[in-house]
């Protein structure tokens, strides 16, 4: 069992859990935060070049054996890590008390813990852990966020009757308890990532939930990652068409959700659709079983995850500035006041549309070689997906930086410098990447190949 | 210096202008006027000299076409993203109208747009253009065409928006972004299913030989497919056919921005895209015929509606619009010179027009004055041969511009939303209440009321 050089990965999770902790007895809670989250992800970085190094191998903790770093959740942790670290610079003040400061730390600590698994029952564990901040009410006592709040625990339940059934039966039978727990996962899996018909729980934790949790918790894709686990387990024929189905319902997902936002005017909700949108695609590349779609998935995973947090952010704070105006569904003008915001806004939002010169664009162009692929005809519900929500992206992006500047927003600050740094960090990211994405791509192309290989496609090949 | 690395430099230039001048926008540099000035002029008389090096060069020693690969920028098993720029004898034309064109554009908009709050925006989003015109020129498959034409698409786009303040300019902005959208997914999917059918998209692997005579590869119910797609993809830049409403939306960007994208560069990209085309368009009848009767149907709406235009940009644009259609027309009957000096002297003609546009009045002036105070109406004498009543119909059409916006909002927006309404069917009600708002303080009233 080939181990890691420290217990880089005990040490993560320890820290996040740590700065969760001090943070709910200290006054000023987020340098502790901050300390925390960069502990970690200095952490987590080291896991991921030790994994890159040792080039296939699965690495365990050598402290806590039940956590591992491989090829496909080493890069996602050290970007969870960065990115938790981004939202705690960023958010605004009134985003960061101490117990919302101590609910992020403890929500990324459980996302941690269901990325660095060893096996299901830890992964199950961070499932759960993960809808504890909110069910604690740890980021305001809003009973809208109740409808987010049952779908967290109905995907948890889900998941943790898939594994006590397992436990009975092997999967491979695909006898009525095999059937069940393998429904069970699915289920988990449709639940968590919000796939059609739903949706609706991700749209309402946008819309009434805290933003800067809600996009941790959003951008944890842990349902992705149970589907790119459970096909890496070498899942059964049978089993992989219910996954081929499940690729089907993300791409229908993309395409609905990106057609649901023509209705909607107000921020929030656009940005849940668009997000819900392109992160189906994530789902929708994964399940495509060949090296082009699952590559381009798990680059689009990075994508996503760095994009839709760079623009949640940017909404939160500009929410934060314009009071009075929360959820505003007429023009707010805010570009004359905040030009720099609005380019990282647009760099981000190009970057999740996948438009050239983006990391998106190469992400995308992958996802839609893989899946015209797999499902000729479906596959094409990608590219309308996408040009639908490049529409809505500029519709939103209209309705908050664009005409008349309202009266009561004469007097905002452009982007401080405590947001422009963390923002350029992620532009630069989006951007550099897109230009140079061999080098992304090469870091994921190792977990592409283990997922593929799962399917047994090369042996089908050679 | 090698042609090659020229070639290299002619593309990067204005792509590295771009990211750079950005980068110290963003992190809180100023750049003078003066200096954005000279880094402009100075970059495109340096484009200029390469290109026209390159031309000499490429004179001197016959030579057709420099094609220079830079490996693949990505690859993924058996799919590659080859990054190929090619310039032969029929972009190098395009590449040199583009670089002097867009450097005229520039230096006119230095005193156009002098003290104006977009002035940084301005150049910014023109190098990017530049830059992402280079690349549709320039590319050697469908695949780098498509970054190009994408990023022209969107700085058009921002440039329409760019009296931001304005509600005009928004709201056309995003129809015309969203017309753009549409007429590019004809495009992804040419080059998706391009792949998909025949595992390329390069132009080496569509075609044989060099331009003009190269000759297509591609066979089949799929080629006449992607004919078509590509054909409609076309369309969309060019505002052609059923594309044909956004670029009179187009107008609402400073006149520079019209001047460059809709009288001389961009708008002529999907007739470039055609002529690269070619042999794939003539192979199927359907392509051929359907090019011919969309830039037939485009020139014919077009001219009718130009004489009913009470301004200039937009009667502009009309006529940019005819003038695209005719070369469309061109192109289908494969008169392919014809088309390619029809192209490049319609580009110069309307820029020069565009630019003196906010002048134009001044300009009547002086030659109605130089004309000893009369110069005789003209393009009146065709329509008098019609008999009256079709004249009234034509008129009705020429004013309503075709009734495009109207078909347009009823059969596609609307019922766009309304499927999107329907699909709230999955939302619980719940979810949908809107966001609690934070009280708003009552206006005070006067004790009268």
């Amino acid at each position: 069992m080939q181990q890691l050089a420290a217990p880089f990965i005990t040490l993560g999770i320890g820290s996040l859990l740590a700065g969760a902790l001090v943070s709910l007895w200290v006054k000023n809670a987020r340098p502790v935060a901050i300390t925390a989250a960069l502990a970690a992800f200095v952490s987590f970085w080291l896991s991921a070049r030790e994994v890159a190094v040792a080039g296939v191998a699965r690495l365990f903790d050598p402290l806590l054996h039940w956590f591992e770093a491989d090829a496909l959740d080493a890069a996602p942790m050290a970007f969870f890590a960065a990115l938790t670290l981004l939202v705690l610079i960023l958010a605004p003040k009134r985003d960061a008390g101490s117990r919302a400061v101590s609910g992020m730390l403890l929500l990324s600590a459980a996302t941690q813990t269901a990325y660095g698994a060893a096996n299901l029952a830890v992964l199950a564990v961070g499932w759960w852990l993960t809808s504890l901040p909110f069910v604690l009410r740890m980021f305001g006592t809003d009973r809208s966020q109740r409808l987010s709040q049952g779908f967290l625990i109905v995907s948890a339940v889900a998941l943790t009757t898939c594994i006590m059934l397992l436990h009975h039966v092997e999967i491979d039978e695909l006898s009525h308890a095999g059937k069940l727990a393998f429904g069970m996962l699915i289920l988990a899996v449709v639940l968590r990532k919000g796939v059609f018909p739903f949706h609706g729980w991700i749209l309402s934790a946008f819309e009434h939930g805290p933003l800067l949790p809600t996009v941790l918790l959003f951008n944890g894709h842990l349902g992705a990652l149970l589907i790119a686990r459970s096909e890496a387990a070498a899942l059964p024929e049978a089993a992989k068409h219910a996954l081929d189905l499940l690729s089907i319902a993300a791409l229908v997902t993309a395409l609905i959700t990106s057609i649901r936002s023509f209705a909607e005017t107000r921020p929030r909700r656009m940005l849940g659709l668009l997000c819900v949108s392109q992160a189906s695609f994530i789902l929708a590349g994964i399940a495509t079983a060949n090296a082009e779609g699952i590559t381009g998935a798990l680059v689009h995973w990075l994508v996503v995850t760095a994009a839709s947090t760079g623009l949640v952010c940017i909404v939160r704070v500009l929410e934060v500035r314009v009071s009075g105006s929360s959820d505003p569904a007429e023009h707010l003008g805010l570009a004359a006041k905040a030009p720099r915001l609005a380019t990282f806004f647009l760099v981000c939002g190009f970057a999740l549309i996948g438009l050239p010169g983006t990391l998106g664009y190469c992400a995308e162009d992958l996802l839609f070689h893989g899946a015209l692929e797999n499902h000729p005809w479906l596959g094409l519900a990608l590219p309308f997906a996408t040009a639908f929500n490049a529409i809505n992206l500029m519709r939103l992006f209209s309705i908050l930086f664009l005409g008349v500047l309202p009266k009561h927003v004469i007097g905002i600050p452009d982007a401080l410098p405590r947001e422009r740094w963390p923002l350029a960090a992620c532009m630069v990211f989006l951007i550099a990447g897109g230009l140079f994405p061999s080098a992304v791509i090469h870091w994921r192309a190792e977990a592409a190949h283990e997922i593929e290989a799962s399917f047994g496609v090369h042996a089908a090949q050679e | 210096m090698s042609l090659e690395k020229l070639s290299l430099a002619l593309i990067a230039t204005p792509g590295v202008l771009f990211l750079m001048l950005s980068l110290v926008w963003l992190l809180g540099g100023d750049i003078p006027e003066r200096a954005m000035s000279r880094l402009t002029k100075g970059a495109y008389v340096f484009l200029t000299l390469v290109v026209s090096v390159i031309y000499w060069k490429m004179w001197q020693t016959d030579m057709h076409s420099i094609r220079v690969s830079l490996g693949d920028w990505f690859s993924v098993s058996h799919y590659h993203f080859p990054l190929t720029i090619l310039l032969d004898r029929l972009s190098l034309p395009i590449v040199g109208i583009t670089i002097i064109l867009a450097g005229i554009v520039g230096a006119f908009s230095v005193r156009y747009l002098h003290r104006d709050p977009g002035f940084h925006r301005f150049f910014l989003l023109l190098h990017l253009f530049t830059f992402g015109a280079l690349l549709v020129f320039m590319a050697d498959s469908l695949d780098l065409l498509l970054a190009g034409w994408e990023i022209v698409g969107i700085t058009s786009v921002l440039l329409i928006s760019f009296f931001q303040y304005r509600p005009d300019p928004v709201r056309n902005a995003l129809r015309v972004f969203g017309i753009y959208r549409v007429a590019d997914l004809f495009m992804l999917l040419a080059v998706f299913l391009a792949h998909h059918w025949f595992k390329t998209a390069s132009w080496n692997g569509m075609f044989s030989g060099e331009w003009p005579g190269h000759v297509n590869n591609l066979d089949g119910p799929a080629a006449t497919v992607v004919a078509v797609l590509l054909v409609f993809a076309a369309s969309g830049k060019s505002a052609q056919g059923p594309f044909c409403g956004w670029l009179v939306r187009a107008m609402e960007g400073p006149t520079p921005s019209s001047a460059v994208f809709y009288g001389a560069i961009s708008i002529h990209a999907g007739a470039y895209l055609l002529l690269r085309i070619e042999p794939l368009l003539h192979y199927s009848k359907i392509a051929t015929g359907l090019v011919i009767f969309i830039g037939l149907t485009t020139a014919v709406l077009g001219t009718l509606v130009h004489r009913t235009c009470a301004d200039a940009k937009t009667s502009l644009a009309y006529a940019s619009q005819t003038q695209l259609g005719l070369i469309f027309a061109e192109i289908g009957l494969g008169w392919t010179t014809f088309a390619i000096i029809h192209l490049i002297s319609h580009a110069v003609l309307r820029t020069l027009q565009f630019l003196r546009s906010p002048s134009m009045l001044r300009d009547y002036n002086r030659v109605h004055a130089a004309a000893g105070g009369q110069i005789d109406p003209t393009g009146e004498h065709y329509e008098s041969l019609l008999p009256k009543h079709v004249q009234v119909a034509l008129y009705r059409i020429a004013l309503g511009r075709g009734f495009y916006d109207a078909v347009v909002d009823r059969f596609i927006v609307m019922l766009a939303v309304r499927l999107a309404q329907l699909l709230a069917v999955f939302e619980p009600r719940f979810v949908s209440k809107p966001a609690p708002q934070p009280p708003v303080a009552e206006p005070v009233r006067s004790p009268a009321h």
